[in-house]
């Protein structure tokens, strides 16, 4: 047997202390009252063989407690020699996790981990098994455990470096936590017993303070599975970052767009001035004087920016298109550049015409112009301009044309119908709102389907919206209970289809007489949709209700109009794409590459680096800005605590980063052995066991004694 | 009730015990007054008051209380120490049944009692009185708890001797651990007033004879303070130190002229008592022979 810690041994002379106290103890424990002590003189206390000899159980209980207590701080361990099977030590099971997060950019670190990787690789034995795992945003299993073994073992390190040397660190954010759930399911996923091998993550990281470790709070480390941090030291320190915030809520009311940024500087950093200027591709595009900033190491300062939306020139300031206006911010005076431009696309507005043609005027305040009107101000973000046209001057094919939006309240002549159908079939939307019977005929031709009839209803008391289906995209908006409640919107009059509808209409909405409500006739490119009760007084109160704005909205997104507002997302969020699209979407990445989207794609999940991605192509091209995840600039570095609160077992002794010690070969090291083998856990219960005993004895005894003086 | 059936008064009348208690310095005439009674033929002329005769023309007899012999006080230790005892009882319950023993006979028979509680000070006086209640205040001093931290005889006894001026009988009941020379002084004075003193030395057998066995801290009932002893060494140290005490204050007793009575708790009450009077009688026939 050996010992870990063989100075603990000397605490068995503590032994010597129960046994003299067993020698003195039973002269001072009796008291005995007596009159007077008048006729009495002192008589020392005698050590007499007899108090000896009475608790000798005792005695012994307790030196043989002492001494096991000593034994058991005094680590022992038994030296066996390791298993003939493995030569260099137990089998070993380790996964090489290994970041490849946009912070991994600074200098020096992403070869500094790929070394490591390649150590650790070169150095595994042939009993050993190896796994390589990258991660970022996502896990990426590189190298699994089938892999090495099938690989010869010559080779395996090759293989392994190989992949680690066709990766480059990603744009994406640090997902600790996630990683390394999933390379302790690798490790656990297993067939192999578990107890005859040693299962570890080399942990490869800069171990930034901004890794998300999310997932470990609610997930049970596995038991046996060490972790061993080895962190890549950046070889300067401090950090400072620019992110884009959200806009003042009142944006929209001011004349001057500006962005608002968030400047953070890292608590470990030495510098405190920097700058903030705008960057364009263009070299002809003018660039506003750069702002001077001052931050604190460990603090943040927000800044609003302001955007240059003119140049100006010779004969004055003009407006400069959206594809040349300066697209980033940039933040110099800090060392690592990697998380140093943000990339803005402030909301431009966006104009949109509304063709409204019906008998009324924005004067009546009854009908459904006025509330159409109202409904749609300008605001920063968009313009939308109605044009009001009368059936009996109809609009030039002009005005049709550049409409995006048709608004149709009464019945039209049988030219006019037949050119909305055309305007329709090339993708425009016409929304058909007859404000009386006497609109079947034009339906009949806007839908092409003769022989459609209305028929004018008036239910007892009022209609209600009896049936909604909340996936079509009008009422898309809604689908959330708490604004689904259409039940406010009362129905005077409505106008029933009697024909069957064709099998291509969508009916959104039904009355609560089953009557249908809200048609979506798909027509070529376009559509129609057919409202059988509209928003003026007359017919219903839905001009009136909450919903009516939104809808409106909704309705301008289904014509291929996107208002919503504008989305800041980071590196490997989804951007959503506009629905109702007929034909392929083009994806332009910041790069210059294009990709092409299906009409199915709701959302396009391929940003997989910061910069100005385009949607859509020439004119019709939206830009989205994607930027750097903010949490990425934090580059302190991560305690070690933190993992540790989280219930991960770290091996930080055994980290090659703390100056590794040679092994002796053919027996595992003391520690190693003694922490396997932890006889100490054995021999504290056998002491806490004897300590009850002794404990129950004790008890015994001294009820059964008899406390004060007994004289014959 | 050991003591009722001993039938002590008549036992003490035949053996002429009532004459050795009876030598009252009044010759029966008392000066306890009660009532005027009309005179009858045959009634001691002596007795009649002429002054109520003169008034009012008629013979009135004036009749006195019973006629009181003896007064006795009882001196009663109420030290810490007396609190001690190994046989189920304690010294002091000892020596305060013995003290109600001899105020409830002596009670009886029309003598009247005094108590004196003490234990470095004197703690209550109670005078010699012979009353229907009196009795009752008597076991309530008798029964009070003790208090005292320190034995000191000899001041109680001089204050004694400063209260009790009429002859009679003086009952010392104590245990006697305090210095024997200290007690001769007012022994002697109290003596000389004329009283007839009895001293009873209350002890515990295991003060006689230091029974313990096991070694311990052994600690003084009155001070508190400790000392380690093992009893098998300092036993004979103990009992010569005792012996020698003892004989002190016999011999203090034998010059004063104190009967001295050491008295055992695991001895019968009655049995003692016994004793006692068989000694009184003893003397009280010394004393006649004398006289």
């Amino acid at each position: 047997m050996s010992f870990l810690a063989p100075f603990f041994l000397l605490g068995a002379a503590a032994i010597a202390g129960p046994i003299l106290f067993h020698l003195i103890r039973r002269t001072t424990r009796n008291r005995t009252l007596f009159s007077s002590l008048r006729f009495l003189r002192p008589t020392p206390p005698r050590l007499t063989r007899k108090s000896r000899l009475e608790n000798w159980l005792l005695l012994l209980l307790r030196c043989l407690a002492l001494a096991l207590l000593a034994l058991a701080f005094s680590r022992p361990f038994f030296r066996q020699p390791t298993p003939p099977t493995s030569p260099d030590g137990p089998a070993r099971r380790t996964v090489v996790l290994v970041d490849t997060s946009a912070s991994m950019r600074r200098p020096d670190l992403w070869n500094d981990a790929k070394a490591r990787a390649a150590q650790l690789f070169r150095e595994a034995g042939p009993g050993d098994q190896l796994a390589l795992v990258t991660f970022d945003r996502n896990s990426t299993l590189q190298v699994s455990f089938q892999q090495w073994e099938a690989a010869s073992p010559a080779d395996r390190a090759t293989i392994a470096i190989a992949a680690l040397d066709a990766l480059q660190p990603s744009w994406n954010p640090t997902h600790l936590g996630p990683a390394l759930v999933r390379a302790a399911e690798e490790l656990s996923d297993t067939d192999v017993a578990q107890d005859a091998v040693r299962r570890r993550i080399h942990l490869i990281s800069d171990l930034q303070e901004g890794a998300r470790l999310d997932p470990l709070q609610s997930y049970e480390w596995p038991k046996g599975i060490e972790v061993i941090p080895e962190p890549v030291k950046a070889s300067r320190t401090g950090n400072a970052s620019i992110q884009l915030i959200a806009e003042a809520p009142d944006a929209d009311r001011g004349t001057d767009p500006a962005v608002r940024v968030r400047v953070s500087n890292s608590a470990d950093s030495k510098r405190e001035q920097f700058q903030v200027r705008w960057a364009s591709t263009d070299p002809s595009t003018p660039i506003p004087a750069p702002l001077d900033l001052y931050v604190p190491p460990g603090q943040a300062k927000i800044l609003p920016v302001p955007v240059p939306t003119n140049s100006a020139t010779a004969s004055g300031t003009t407006n400069l298109p959206v594809a040349n206006r300066p697209s980033s911010l940039v933040l110099s005076g800090d060392d690592e550049p990697f998380d140093n431009t943000l990339h803005v696309h402030p909301p431009q507005p966006s104009r949109l015409e509304l063709l409204y043609i019906g008998n009324d005027t924005v004067a009546e305040a009854r009908q459904p112009l006025f509330f159409l009107s109202r409904a749609l101000p300008e605001t920063r973000r968009q313009t939308v301009k109605i044009n009001a046209a009368k059936p009996s001057s109809p609009p030039t094919p002009e005005a049709l044309a550049s409409a995006r939006v048709i608004v149709v309240t009464s019945p039209l002549t049988d030219a006019l119908s037949d050119s909305l159908r055309t305007r329709m079939e090339s993708g425009q939307t016409v929304v058909f709102a007859p404000t009386g019977p006497d609109a079947s005929l034009t339906l009949a031709r806007l839908i092409a389907v003769p022989g459609t009839t209305l028929v004018e209803e008036k239910p007892t008391r009022y209609g209600l919206l009896g049936e909604l289906d909340f996936r079509h995209p009008l009422l898309a908006p809604f689908a959330d209970p708490r604004f689904s409640d259409f039940t406010r919107i009362h129905y005077w009059r409505y106008r029933r289809i009697t024909t069957p509808l064709p099998t291509n209409a969508v009916v959104v909405t039904r009355f609560d007489s089953s009557a249908p409500a809200w048609v979506d006739f798909p027509v070529g490119r376009g559509r129609l949709v057919f409202l059988a009760s509209g928003w003026s007084i007359a017919d219903s109160q839905f001009a009136l209700s909450s919903k009516f704005v939104p809808w409106l909205y909704s309705l301008l997104d289904l014509a291929g109009s996107s208002l919503s507002p504008s989305v800041h997302p980071l590196v490997g969020d989804p951007i959503p794409l506009p629905p109702g699209r007929t034909g392929l979407l083009a994806i332009r990445r910041p790069d210059g590459t294009s990709t092409n989207l299906p009409p199915s794609a709701d959302r396009f999940t391929g940003t997989d680096q910061p910069g100005t991605w385009w949607i859509g192509e020439g004119a019709d091209a939206k830009p989205v800005a994607v930027n750097l995840d903010p949490s990425e600039g934090r580059t302190a570095p991560l305690s070690m605590e933190q993992l540790e609160k989280l219930g991960i077992q770290l091996d930080a002794a055994l980290s090659t980063a703390a100056a590794p010690t040679p092994k002796p070969a053919g027996t595992p090291p003391a520690a190693e052995a003694e922490s396997r083998q932890k006889l100490w856990r054995w021999i504290i219960t056998a002491a806490l066991c004897l300590l009850a005993l002794e404990t129950l004895i004790a008890g015994l005894t001294a009820r059964r004694a008899v406390p004060v003086q007994d004289p014959a | 009730m050991s003591i009722r059936s001993l039938e002590l008064r008549a036992r003490a009348v035949v053996e002429g015990f009532w004459n050795g208690l009876h030598r009252s310095p009044y010759h029966g005439f008392s000066v306890e007054f009660t009532e005027y009674r009309q005179y009858t033929p045959g009634d001691d002329p002596r007795h009649v008051d002429w002054r109520v005769y003169a008034r009012t023309d008629r013979h009135y007899i004036k009749k006195f209380e019973d006629e009181t012999n003896l007064r006795c006080h009882i001196l009663l230790d109420r030290s810490r120490s007396m609190e001690f005892g190994t046989t189920g009882h304690t010294k002091a319950d000892y020596a305060a049944t013995l003290a109600a023993t001899f105020a409830h006979f002596l009670h009886q028979q029309g003598d009247a009692i005094g108590l004196m509680t003490f234990d470095e000070q004197v703690r209550e006086l109670l005078p010699a009185r012979h009353r229907p209640g009196h009795l009752r205040h008597l076991y309530h001093a008798i029964e009070s708890p003790a208090a005292g931290t320190s034995t000191q005889l000899g001041k109680p006894i001089e204050r004694a001797a400063d209260l009790l001026h009429k002859r009679g009988m003086v009952i010392v009941l104590s245990d006697f651990l305090a210095d024997p020379a200290e007690l001769e002084k007012p022994l002697l004075r109290l003596a000389a007033i004329g009283h007839e003193i009895c001293a009873f030395q209350v002890l515990d057998p295991s003060e006689r004879d230091f029974s313990f066995r096991e070694s311990s801290l052994f600690e003084d009932a009155e001070s508190g303070t400790t000392l380690h002893i093992d009893p098998a060494a300092a036993r004979a140290g103990y009992l010569q130190r005792f012996n020698a005490h003892q004989q002190a204050l016999a011999s203090v007793c034998a010059r004063v002229g104190v009967s001295w009575h050491p008295l055992v708790t695991d001895r019968p009450l009655g049995m003692a008592l016994f004793d006692f009077l068989q000694d009184r009688a003893r003397r009280g026939r010394i004393i006649r022979r004398a006289s």
